[in-house]
C-alpha cells in the first residue's frame, strides 16, 4: 500500500525533474547531486544490514534512487566513482533474496551504465553471466539473457569486437569443458547459437564451443550442439533474409513525402521524414556492399574426424553410455556424423555396421537411417563396407510382399546410397531392382526409374541392354566406362568454356608467345572493364588498410586509361573482321556475331555422335592449353565472353532439350555434394500411393489439410473445382465481379419489380426502350466516350 | 387464449430474456461476472490483532512492539503513544524489554512519512533510559539517512534525532563506525561547503549558478537547526570526558593489593571487542572508529576539514541574525579542534 505524498514533500521529492535539469547542467545541480548520493549511500548501507526487507514505506525507494544515480552518475564520474561496484556487489551477493523489482532495476541500471560508458562490457558481462548460470529466477536468467546478448551485440555493432568476443568464448567454453555433465552449459550453447544467427560471432571459435557441447554429458547440451551443426547455418541465412525482407517492407518514401505535404507540420514529423530518409539511405549503401563470407559451422571445424570419432564412440557406440540419449536425440547425432562424414568424406568404418541393426521396416523413424546412411556414404567409402548395407535394405525393404511405402523408401536409400558410391551395387541386384519400375504402385515406380536413370549414367553396362537408353548404349559401346568404375577414381576438374578458347585462339591465329605477352600486357585494362560484369566483388580485408603512395597511384592510373581506350579500338577492328568474312554468321542474332563460328563449332562437337576415336582426340588436344601455358588475364575475360555467348546459343529450341536434362543432372550432382539428405527425400512419392479415406479427402476439399498435421503446401493441397479457385485468386486479388456475376447474384425480391412490370408495358414504351438499348449500344455502353457524346439520351 | 398471453409476457420477464446489445456500446457485463482487474503482490492486513483484554502488560507492551511496523501509520502512532505512556509507568528499572531491543525496533520509524509518527517516535526515544541503549550504529544510519532525506520535515526530524542521540549517550555515538568523519560529512554535504568552491566559480570553464547560503526554503531554520547541531556534535566529540580523580584512587582502594584489576575482569559491556571489528567488512577512513577526544580532532584537522568548516562558519556569520549566531556558536565550537 503507497501512502499519499504530501505537496511539499512531491515537490522535493520530484528525481525525474531533477534528472532532467542535472542533465541540461551537471555544474549548476552537483550540490542536489551530491546530496541525493548522500541519501543513497546511507539508504545502501540501512538495505545492506537486511538485506531482505521491503523499504516500501518510506518516502524514498532505493529502487528509484538506483534509477536516478545510474542515470545521473556519468555527468559526475568523480563523485559517484563507486557506484558501479556498490551495484555489483549488490547484486552478485544478494540476488537470490532481493525483491524482484529491485533486482531488475539493478541489472537495468549496469546496462544503462555500461551504455554511459562508466564499465566496459568485460566488467558487464562478467556480472551477469555467471548470475545467468547460477540464478533459480526464471525471470531473472530471461533479463539477462537479453541483456547479455543485447550488449554483444550493440559492442560488435561499428567493429567486430574480438578481445570482447574471445574472452566471452572462452567463459562458455570453459563453462562446458569444466563440468561436462552438468546442464548449466545450455546457456553457453543458447548464446552462442543466438550470436551465430545474428552473425556476431561467425569465427572457429564459436564452432569450437559447439563442438565441446555436442562432446558434454548432458543429453539437452548435446542436442543443442549437434542441432547447431544441423540447423545453425539454415537459421543465420534465414535471419539475415528476413532482415532485409523486414527493411524492404517498411519505407515508401513517396508516401512518406506525400503524407507530409498533408498533415500537419510539426518537428517530430520532419523528424521522421529525414529519419526515414536516412534509413533508406543506409539501405542503398548496404546493398553495394558484397556479401559478407560467412562460413558454415561444418566447415569451421577444426578436426572433422577426430570430432565425428569422438561423437559416434561416445554417443552412439559407447562401451560405457555416460549420457543417455532417446532415439530421437540420436537420430541428430547420427545426422551430424553420417553429414560430417559424407561432407569431409571421412573414414569411419564402424558407422556402417552400426548402421546394419537399424535397418529393418519396423524400426521407428528408419527413414531418417536410411537418409543418414545415404549421407555418410561417399566416394572413399570401401564398397565392401556398403555392399552387406544395401544387400540388407534390399531384402528387407524391396519386396513384392512388402508395402509400396516401404518398398519405395527402400529404392529410394539405395540410391542415395549408389549416387555417392556406385560400386555398392552388384549386377544381379540392380537388374533385380529395376525391375520395379513395373510396379502398379506410382511411388515404387518412381523410386525404380531413379534407380534406373542412374545407373545409366554411372554404370550403364551393369544394366540389362534393354534397360540401357540410347544415350548410355552409346557410351557403352564407345568403351566410356573405365575411369568412374575403379574405387578411388577421382574425376579430373576441367575449366569450363576452355575449348571454346582454343578454338577460338586457333582462329584468330594466335598462338605465338608474343600474343601472350600482350596478353599480360593489358591486364590492367582488362581487369578494370570487366570489374562491373564478371561479378567479382573486392573485399576489403578487416582492419588492416594496404599503403600505397599516391603518386604512383596517379601515374598507374593514366597509363590504365591510355590502354583501356587501346583496347576498345583494338576490340573494334576485331568486331568488323570476324563480320567481314564470316557469312555463317549473317543468320545470327547481332548480339552473338563475335563468336558465332566458335560457338557454332563447339555445338557440333557437342551435339555429335562421332565414334571415339574422335571424342578422345579432342579430349587431349583441350587439355594441353590449359597444361602448356598460363592463361593470360586478357584470356580469361575472353573466356568468360566466350562462356556467355555459348550459353546464348544453348537458348535456342534446338538446344534447349539437351541443355534442361543436362541442369538437372547437375542440379542432381548439386545436392549430393553439400546437401542434407532428409527423411522426406528418403520417403519419395509414397504419399502418393496412400490411398486417402472418404473423411480425408473430403477434409482436403474443404481446405482443412491433412488430419494429423502433416504439412503439405497449400497448392497440392487444393481439391476444389476450378472455377473456385479462379473465383478465390480473383477476390484475393482485389478485383471485382463482372456484370454477369452480379447479375446472378442479384437479390431475388429487387428483380420481382421490373419482372413483374415488364410485361404490361404498352408498344411505345417497348419500342422506346428498344430503341435506347440499340442507342446505348453504338454510343458504346451507358457511359461510353462520355466527353465526345454530349448530349443525353 | 388468455393464459396463453399471459404466458408470454412472463417468458419475455423470465431469465432467459436476451439482453439487447447496441453497436457502438460498451457490452453490459454479466451479471455473474468475476472482476479479475486487481493483482496484489502481497496481502495487507489493515488491522492486526486488536483485543487487549486478558492479557497482562509485557504482553501487550510486547504486542505494541511489534505493531511499530504496521502498514497502517495510526496504528502505528498509537502503538508509539501506548509504549511511551508504558515506559513511563514501568520505570526505568523494569522495563519489558532492553532500550536497546526498543530503539532497534523503532529506529527504522525516524523515515517515515507520516510526521506524527515521528513527534510521537521522538517522545518515546525521550522517555527511554540512557543508560543501557547498546549499539547505536543501526540507528546512526537511519538519522543520517533522514538528515540527507528529500523531505524537509524528515531532516529536521532526523536533526532532532541527533540532538537526542548526543544528549543521551555522546561517547557511545562517537563509539559507532562512521560516527565521526561520516556524519561530519553528512553535515558538510548538507551545508554545502565544498571546499574551495566559493559563489558563482567557474569549473572547467563553465560558468555554474551563484548558490545562496540560506537554503531555499526561505526560513533559515533547517540552516540554524544544522548548525546548531553540528556544533553540539563537534563540542561532543572534541571536548575529552572529565577524568574524575577520586574515582581512581576509589576504585584502587577497593581491590587494594591487586592493580588494573579491571583489565583482568571480563568486560560487563556487550560486544566488548567490537571495536577490533573481526567479523565486519573492512573499513576506510570515514567509518573507522576514533575512540578519544584527541584522535578525533587530529584526523579532522588531517583531512582538511577544519578549514572548510572554518570557511564555511565564517560565510554563514556574515548572514546575521539566527543564523549568524548559530554560525557563531559554531565557531566557538571548531576552536577546540585548533587547541587539540
Amino acid at each position: 500500500m503507497k501512502r499519499k505524498v504530501g505537496a511539499l514533500e512531491k515537490v522535493d521529492a520530484d528525481l525525474p525533474n531533477l534528472q532532467h535539469k542535472i542533465k541540461t547542467d551537471p555544474i549548476s545541480y552537483q550540490d542536489d547531486f551530491v546530496n541525493q548520493y548522500g541519501l543513497y549511500t546511507s539508504i545502501h548501507e540501512l538495505f545492506l544490514t537486511s538485506p531482505t526487507t521491503t523499504d516500501d514505506t518510506g518516502l524514498v525507494r532505493l529502487r528509484d534512487l538506483i534509477d536516478f544515480i545510474s542515470h545521473t552518475a556519468d555527468c559526475y564520474p568523480k563523485i559517484a566513482g563507486t557506484f558501479p561496484n556498490d551495484l555489483i556487489k549488490l547484486l552478485q551477493l544478494h540476488h537470490a533474496t532481493l525483491e524482484p523489482e529491485l533486482r531488475d532495476k539493478i541489472v537495468g541500471s549496469l546496462v544503462l551504465l555500461r551504455k554511459k560508458d562508466m564499465i566496459d562490457s568485460n566488467t558487464l558481462l562478467n556480472t551477469l553471466w555467471p548470475l545467468l548460470v547460477s540464478t533459480p529466477s526464471k525471470s531473472l536468467r530471461a533479463l539477462l539473457y537479453q541483456k547479455i546478448v543485447s550488449d554483444l551485440r550493440n559492442s560488435n555493432n561499428k567493429a567486430t569486437n574480438h578481445k570482447l568476443n574471445r574472452s566471452m568464448q572462452t567463459t562458455c567454453y570453459n563453462l562446458i569443458s569444466s563440468d561436462p555433465a552438468s546442464p548449466k552449459g545450455i546457456w553457453a550453447v543458447k548464446l552462442t547459437r543466438e550470436l551465430w544467427k545474428r552473425q556476431v560471432w561467425s569465427d572457429a571459435k564459436a564452432v569450437s564451443i559447439m563442438e565441446i557441447a555436442a562432446l558434454s554429458q548432458d543429453a539437452k547440451v548435446v542436442t543443442g550442439g549437434v542441432r547447431f551443426f544441423l540447423g545453425g547455418d539454415q537459421e543465420r541465412e534465414d535471419a539475415a533474409d528476413e532482415d532485409s525482407d523486414q527493411e524492404e517492407k517498411n519505407i515508401s518514401m513517396g508516401k512518406l513525402r506525400h503524407q507530409a505535404g498533408i498533415n500537419k507540420k510539426t518537428a517530430k514529423r520532419d523528424n521522421d521524414l529525414r529519419a526515414a530518409a536516412a534509413k533508406l539511405k543506409r539501405k542503398e549503401k548496404k546493398k553495394g556492399t558484397p556479401h559478407p563470407l560467412n562460413f558454415s559451422a561444418l566447415h569451421l571445424l577444426h578436426d572433422p574426424q577426430g570430432f565425428a570419432e569422438k561423437l559416434f564412440h561416445q554417443h552412439l557406440q559407447p562401451s560405457q553410455p555416460k549420457v543417455r540419449l532417446v532415439l530421437e536425440q540420436k537420430l541428430f547425432v547420427l545426422q551430424l556424423v553420417s553429414r560430417l562424414v559424407g561432407l569431409h568424406k571421412l573414414t569411419l568404418i564402424p558407422l556402417y555396421s552400426y548402421f546394419l541393426k537399424f535397418l529393418t521396416p519396423r524400426q521407428p523413424s528408419v527413414t531418417s537411417f536410411l537418409a543418414s546412411l545415404g549421407q555418410a556414404t561417399h566416394s572413399l567409402v570401401p564398397p565392401d563396407a556398403l555392399e552387406p548395407l544395401v544387400q540388407k535394405i534390399a531384402n528387407e525393404f524391396v519386396s513384392e510382399a512388402s508395402a509400396a511405402e516401404v518398398a519405395s523408401a527402400g529404392l529410394n536409400g539405395i540410391r542415395e546410397v549408389c549416387a555417392r558410391q556406385p560400386l555398392a551395387m552388384n549386377e544381379t541386384l540392380l537388374q533385380d531392382l529395376v525391375q520395379y519400375r513395373k510396379s502398379k504402385d506410382k511411388g515404387v515406380q518412381m523410386a525404380a526409374r531413379g534407380l534406373l536413370s542412374l545407373y545409366r549414367e554411372v554404370g550403364a553396362e551393369m544394366l540389362r541392354k534393354r534397360d540401357r537408353g540410347r544415350d548410355a548404349a552409346m557410351k557403352v559401346r564407345a568403351g566410356d566406362v573405365g575411369g568412374a568404375r575403379r574405387f578411388g577414381h577421382v574425376e579430373g576438374g576441367g575449366i569450363e568454356g576452355l575449348e571454346l578458347l582454343e578454338q577460338w585462339k586457333e582462329e584468330q591465329g594466335m598462338e605465338g608467345s608474343e600474343d601472350e605477352a600482350a596478353g599480360w600486357e593489358k591486364w590492367d585494362a582488362q581487369s578494370d572493364n570487366s570489374e562491373s560484369d564478371t561479378g567479382w566483388v573486392n573485399v576489403e580485408s578487416e582492419g588492416e588498410e594496404i599503403d600505397i603512395s599516391d603518386s604512383e597511384d596517379e601515374r598507374e592510373k593514366a597509363a590504365a586509361k591510355k590502354r583501356k581506350i587501346e583496347v576498345a579500338q583494338r576490340k573494334k577492328s576485331d568486331k568488323e573482321n570476324v563480320d567481314g568474312d564470316g557469312d555463317a554468321a549473317a543468320d545470327k542474332p547481332a548480339a552473338e556475331d563475335n563468336t558465332s563460328a566458335a560457338a557454332e563449332a563447339s555445338e557440333r562437337t557437342t551435339a555429335s555422335l562421332e565414334p571415339e576415336a574422335a571424342l578422345k582426340r579432342e579430349e587431349s588436344r583441350i587439355s594441353t592449353l590449359a597444361t602448356t601455358r598460363i592463361l593470360t588475364p586478357a584470356d580469361l575475360a575472353k573466356l568468360q565472353e566466350l562462356r556467355q555467348n555459348a550459353a546464348l546459343t544453348h537458348a535456342l529450341p534446338s538446344a534447349k532439350r539437351r541443355k534442361l536434362a543436362a541442369a538437372s543432372a547437375a542440379a542432381q550432382a548439386a545436392r549430393h555434394t553439400d546437401d542434407a539428405v532428409t527423411a522426406a527425400d528418403i520417403a519419395g512419392l509414397a504419399k502418393l500411393s496412400h490411398k486417402s479415406t472418404k473423411e480425408e479427402k473430403v477434409r482436403m476439399a474443404k481446405g482443412l489439410g491433412l488430419p494429423n498435421g502433416a504439412t503439405e503446401d497449400a497448392g497440392a493441397n487444393d481439391h476444389r473445382s476450378t472455377t473456385a479457385r479462379r473465383k478465390e485468386k480473383k477476390a484475393a486479388e482485389g478485383k471485382s465481379t463482372t456484370n454477369r456475376e452480379k447479375a446472378r447474384k442479384k437479390n431475388f425480391l429487387m428483380t420481382l419489380g421490373k419482372a413483374k412490370k415488364k410485361g404490361k408495358r404498352s408498344l411505345g414504351v417497348q419500342r422506346g426502350i428498344l430503341k435506347a438499348h440499340v442507342e446505348r449500344g453504338k454510343r458504346g455502353g451507358k457511359r461510353g466516350n462520355k466527353g465526345q457524346a454530349g448530349g443525353g439520351s | 387464449m388468455g393464459s396463453s398471453t399471459k404466458k408470454k409476457n412472463e417468458k419475455k420477464k423470465g431469465d432467459f430474456q436476451k439482453t439487447k446489445l447496441k453497436v457502438g456500446k460498451t457490452r453490459p457485463t454479466n451479471t455473474n461476472a468475476t472482476d479479475t482487474s486487481f493483482a496484489a503482490k502481497s496481502i495487507v492486513l489493515k488491522q492486526q490483532n486488536l483485543g487487549e483484554s486478558g492479557r497482562d502488560a509485557t504482553t501487550l507492551f510486547n504486542h505494541n512492539l511489534s505493531l511499530l511496523s504496521s502498514k497502517n501509520e495510526t496504528q502505528r502512532r498509537d502503538a508509539l503513544q501506548y509504549l511511551t505512556a508504558a515506559c513511563i509507568s514501568f520505570g526505568v528499572a523494569n522495563l519489558p524489554q532492553s532500550p536497546g531491543a526498543i530503539i532497534a525496533k523503532a529506529q527504522s520509524l525516524i523515515l517515515d512519512g507520516n510526521s506524527d509518527v515521528r513527534t510521537q517516535l521522538l517522545k518515546l526515544l525521550k522517555v527511554l533510559p540512557t543508560t543501557d541503549l547498546g549499539s547505536l550504529d543501526q540507528i546512526l544510519l537511519y538519522a543520517r539517512a533522514g538528515m540527507a532525506h528529500l523531505s524537509n520535515d524528515i531532516k529536521l526530524f532526523a536533526l532532532d534525532i541527533v540532538d537526542w542521540l548526543l544528549v543521551s549517550s555522546p561517547e557511545t555515538l562517537m563509539a559507532c563506525p562512521g560516527g565521526w568523519i561520516k556524519m561530519l560529512r553528512t553535515f558538510q554535504n548538507l551545508l554545502v561547503w565544498q571546499g574551495e568552491a566559493v559563489n558563482g566559480v567557474v569549473t572547467h570553464g563553465k560558468w555554474s549558478a551563484t548558490r545562496s547560503t540560506s537554503n531555499k526554503l526561505g526560513s533559515s531554520k533547517l540552516l540554524v537547526h544544522q548548525l546548531n547541531t553540528l556544533t553540539m556534535f563537534l563540542t561532543a566529540g572534541l571536548t575529552p570526558p572529565p577524568i574524575d580523580p577520586l574515582a581512581e584512587v576509589k576504585r584502587a582502594a577497593l581491590v587494594f593489593p591487586l592493580l588494573e584489576t579491571q583489565c583482568h575482569l571480563l568486560p560487563a559491556k556487550s560486544e566488548p571487542f567490537g571495536y577490533l571489528n573481526l567479523f565486519g567488512a573492512v573499513r576506510d577512513v570515514e567509518s573507522e572508529v576514533y575512540a578519544d577526544a584527541d584522535e578525533r580532532a587530529n584526523i579532522f584537522n588531517e583531512l582538511g576539514m577544519l578549514d572548510i568548516f572554518k570557511a564555511g562558519a565564517r560565510e554563514a556569520k556574515k548572514e546575521a541574525g539566527e543564523v549568524g549566531r548559530a554560525a557563531s556558536g559554531l565557531e566557538k565550537a571548531l576552536r577546540l579542534a585548533e587547541v587539540g
